[in-house]
């Protein structure tokens, strides 16, 4: 009994839609292929889900996109699939049967929902969705005929159970000529569309921790730069991958508001996004109206950023003692970076000539030494304070964006790197960096290769000590001190240990030959580090500034001959070699200051010229008086209520009012398009929303020419159609 | 040199708090069960190290279920491994009154119909080892080697629908992974996605 219920029951699941739909879909194939004309049935039904085959147009253009779209109406509990269905599941298909030439894209799909029972959650369809393809319709479709297309639909349905079924429909749209009327779209079709997930407005950034090898948990945050005032009126946001495993399909997604936006916490699942490649989804967010509380728009956004790794939330987890020790740490391995290694060897080197000297002396050296990258590291801190409170978005190597101080830092490691060749020798110099070893200590000369080592450090402290300054940048004042003061301290520690330790010094190779070689080696990699800033500055300022900078390298290594080639000579020569050489430094700073400002202007110039070619302004501030006086004259007015914490007006302007099709059609129209901003709630503007029922924005309203007296309200989801066909069918009336 | 055990120890401390809801790990031990099965016996997952152990979570009114077992593939699989010295134990993790839970006699009776013969089946109507495993679909298989590690968790092949004429096309995987394992290779696909219904948790 058992048995043969058993049977009766899976020979029923499996086939018994499939047998007659595929029973039903294959009389119509043959009908279709014997008579072309026979309209064939673009509808089809099972007990869970009505299927339907429809159209953007009621007839086709050849040469032309269209969409088709197999609308499904499911009964109440039960849900279809998202392209990634989640925890079980699978997505629907759709195989095209079409005319030759003709061809059909993926499926575009609607933002899902989540479904989720016990502990398994997918990602799903309830009620109604319209799965949209595009259709390209081939150039040689001859008008009169009929443009047939078939769908072969497979979906599964499920509410706890689960039933595969598979239905073909078939849709016929006579082809008409370019030019002539293609008739209407399904509603259905439009909605959808303005529905569908759109370019995020806001920066995403996605970070992940590494994998836990033991549980093989990860944690993926996104950031998502939503305002503060924006963030008040989502309801829920959710990101949905595109692929399995990226997340925990039935894990939470914590949110939690973040000084610029907005951060979303997700456990990875079981296929992780490798780090370094991109995560891509849709964000879901459901937005509370403005206009009435209890309603929502939910609208999605595509999310494709690549994964970066979470340093920081290793650290942020560490807490601020771990955060000044590793900091401490970091300063120390600082001083093996190639930028600032060679300035450091040499300055211990320089204690192996100087053994004779006192070991107070020395240890004075060591100290003032400290105290010169301490004042510097504070100086940065507090320059980062500074610009903090001023409410600028900055990271570590801020000073990096300024053009000119990349190309001040590179002259500086060339003139470094010159000096270590043995072009110049700078008697006493202020960084003692290229002074003889023999060359008598002075303790201003250490004070300055502590500011110096300090300089030369930056630009390698961005990569390697992004987490602890991560770290730093979020905290308050005292506490970014004192993670600053602990790096300085870092690298000022291994020279000041050498010094105030005579021992160590002992274990010091003897000064001899090698040393002159060693320094010249050393010289190499400050020419490296030349090159890469060259390479910075290029990308900040245009192609012109290599010119700038290389040529000013030029006038510094020609003023560094000059001063070294004349030292020797009597007094009169060598002043004039020492002027002339300062006249050619001097001369470099400047062009160089002259020519990369110029260039990083033009640059900037270049990208806001393109910039501003797309988004040439239209639109005119909203006031009463100019209403009044458009209106008095008859004139076509569109108007825009938004807010800057309005996400769907924000998304509407983006998606549709900024649209060159739309700005065509105003322009053709001569329509004033004139932009009320809510943001602050202005009071005229509320009461112009009360005129049409409204106590919130968006609100659009387009007054058609001549009738002022009869405004039309646009739906609050745009599309560049639906506002094209808005101005146009009214004020062609 | 305290810092890096205290590093260490919040290093651990984040994970920790963040594994309440952990599923098994590929090359970790696998969680050990004991659970009460078709034939009326008690099957404890420590008894079988030395074996290779071949859980399959199923519940027969599921379609990809039907797929694979009324084309005589997981019946086929389930043989040869048998055969080889594999231990193969269907989960039924469905609640009383869902769709696909049985008594252990019905159970017995609906694979002696499909031509099943696996070792033993697990009833886990609470879904106790299916939370433990973090099964999501029937089918979903998980294979563990003799030493008691998780070697394999995912679908049954590459093909995630429910027509048959897909079977021969697809990669299967838990073939796949035994064949590694009988000559000592690395399984080539240790975790792969999932599909079919969702299993009927109670909830």
């Amino acid at each position: 009994m058992t048995n043969l219920l058993y049977r009766l029951k899976n020979s029923l699941q499996t086939s018994r839609y499939l047998s007659a739909s595929l029973i039903v879909a294959s009389a119509m194939l043959s009908w279709a292929v014997s008579v072309s004309a026979q309209v064939v049935s673009d509808r089809a039904a099972t007990p869970q889900v009505q299927a339907q085959l429809i159209a953007s147009v009621e007839a086709v253009q050849p040469s032309t996109e269209i969409y088709l779209a197999v609308n499904q109406k499911i009964i109440p509990h039960w849900h279809t699939y998202w392209i990634n269905p989640g925890d079980s599941g699978t997505p629907t298909t759709i195989e095209w049967t079409l005319p030759d030439g003709a061809s059909a894209s993926d499926i575009i799909w609607p933002a899902p929902n989540r479904v989720s029972m016990g502990p398994i959650t997918n990602y799903a369809y309830e009620n109604d969705v319209t799965l949209l393809t595009k259709i390209t319709i081939p150039a040689d479709a001859k008008p009169g005929e009929q443009f047939t297309a078939h769908a072969l639909v497979d979906w599964l349905v499920c509410e706890a159970e689960c039933i595969p079924q598979q239905v073909e429909l078939a849709l016929s749209l006579p082809i008409v000529a370019a030019g002539e009327a293609v008739g209407a779209s399904d509603p259905r079709i439009d909605e959808t569309l303005a529905r569908l997930p759109v370019a995020s407005p806001w920066e995403i950034r996605a970070t992940q921790t590494a994998i836990n090898p033991e549980t093989a948990l990860g944690e993926l945050k996104l950031h998502i730069a939503l305002s503060e005032a924006q963030l008040a009126q989502v309801k829920d946001i959710w990101f949905y991958p595109y692929d399995w495993g990226r997340i925990q399909q039935s894990g939470e997604q914590l949110r939690k508001s973040v000084s610029d936006g907005i951060e979303l916490t997700i456990n990875t699942g079981e296929a992780p996004t490798v780090i370094g490649e991109s995560i891509a989804g849709v964000l879901v967010i459901k937005e509370l109206s403005s206009d009435n509380a209890a309603q929502t728009i939910t609208r999605g956004f595509e999310v494709k950023v690549a994964v970066q790794p979470a340093i920081e939330n290793a650290t942020s987890s560490i807490g601020f003692f771990t955060a000044v020790l590793l900091a401490l740490i970091g300063g120390v391995i600082l001083n093996l970076m190639p930028c600032v290694f060679p300035v450091l060897s040499i300055k211990a080197l320089s204690l192996v000539s100087h053994a004779n000297q006192s070991a107070s002396e020395i240890r004075l050296q060591g100290v003032v030494y400290t105290l010169g990258v301490l004042a510097s590291f504070a100086f940065l801190a507090a320059l980062l304070i500074l610009l903090k409170a001023g409410g600028a978005q900055i990271g570590w190597g801020f000073q990096f964006q300024s053009p000119l101080f990349v190309l001040a830092v590179a002259y500086l490691m060339f003139a470094v790197g010159l000096s270590l060749s043995g072009v110049f020798f700078i008697g006493g110099s202020i960084a003692g960096v290229g002074s003889s070893l023999a060359e008598k200590p002075g303790y201003s000369g250490s004070f300055f290769t502590g500011v110096l080592a300090t300089i030369v450090a930056t630009p390698c402290t961005a990569p390697f000590m992004a987490a602890a300054l991560g770290y730093a940048l979020a905290q308050p004042p005292v506490k970014l001190l004192a993670i600053f003061l602990s790096l300085g301290l870092g690298l000022a520690l291994p020279y000041l240990l050498l010094t105030s330790w005579p021992r160590l010094q002992r274990w010091l190779p003897r000064p001899g030959l090698w040393m002159e070689r060693a320094k010249q080696l050393l010289a190499f990699p400050m020419y490296a580090a030349a090159i890469w800033l060259v390479w910075v500055l290029a990308q900040q300022a245009g192609v012109n500034s290599i010119v700038i900078a290389l040529g000013g390298m030029l006038l510094i290594a020609l003023a560094a001959w000059l001063y070294d080639s004349t030292l020797a000579s009597g007094n009169h020569i060598r002043r004039l070699g020492t002027c002339s050489a300062l006249a050619l430094v001097l001369l470099s700073l400047f062009t160089g200051y002259a020519g990369v400002n110029s260039s990083a202007a033009n640059a900037a110039i270049a990208t806001a010229g393109a910039a501003e070619k797309t988004a040439e302004k239209n639109w005119e501030p909203y006031s009463e008086a100019r209403l009044a006086e458009l209106l008095a004259e008859g004139k076509p007015v569109f108007l825009n209520f938004t807010a800057s914490w309005c996400i769907s007006c924000l998304v509407n302007e983006r998606v549709a009012l900024s649209d060159t099709k739309v700005k065509a059609s105003f322009k053709e129209s001569e329509i004033t398009y004139l932009k009320g901003d809510w943001t602050n709630r202005d009071l005229a503007i509320t009461n112009f929303l009360k005129k049409f029922n409204r106590s919130g924005v968006p609100l659009y309203v387009f007054y058609p020419a001549g009738k002022a007296g009869e405004p039309a309200v646009l739906p609050q989801i745009l599309t560049p159609d639906i506002v094209i066909s808005a101005v146009t069918n009214t004020s062609s009336l | 040199m305290s810092f890096l055990k205290v590093a260490a120890a919040s290093l651990a401390f984040a994970f920790v708090s963040s594994q309440a809801i952990a599923e098994p790990v590929i090359d970790k031990a696998a969680p050990t069960f004991s659970g009460k099965a078709a034939d009326g016996s008690t099957i404890n997952l420590a008894d079988l190290k030395g074996k290779t152990v071949v859980l399959e979570w199923t519940n027969h009114d599921c379609p990809y279920v039907i797929k694979h077992y009324e084309s005589g593939n997981i019946p086929k699989l389930q043989k040869e491994a048998i055969a080889k010295g594999v231990v193969w134990l269907q989960v039924i993790s469905s609640a009383p009154g869902e769709q696909g839970f049985v008594d252990g006699a019905k159970a017995q009776k609906v694979n002696e119909y499909r031509n099943s013969a696996p070792t033993n089946t697990i009833l886990d109507p609470e879904g106790t080892i299916g939370k433990l495993y973090g099964a999501k679909t029937t089918p979903h298989l998980y294979v563990i080697n003799p030493e008691g590690t998780l070697v394999y968790k995912g679908g049954i092949d590459s093909i995630k629908s429910t027509k048959q004429q897909d079977i021969p096309d697809a990669t299967n995987y838990v073939h796949e992974t035994l064949e590694a394992l009988a000559v000592g290779k690395k399984v080539p696909h240790p975790s792969t996605a999932p599909y079919g219904c969702s299993i009927k948790y109670a909830s």
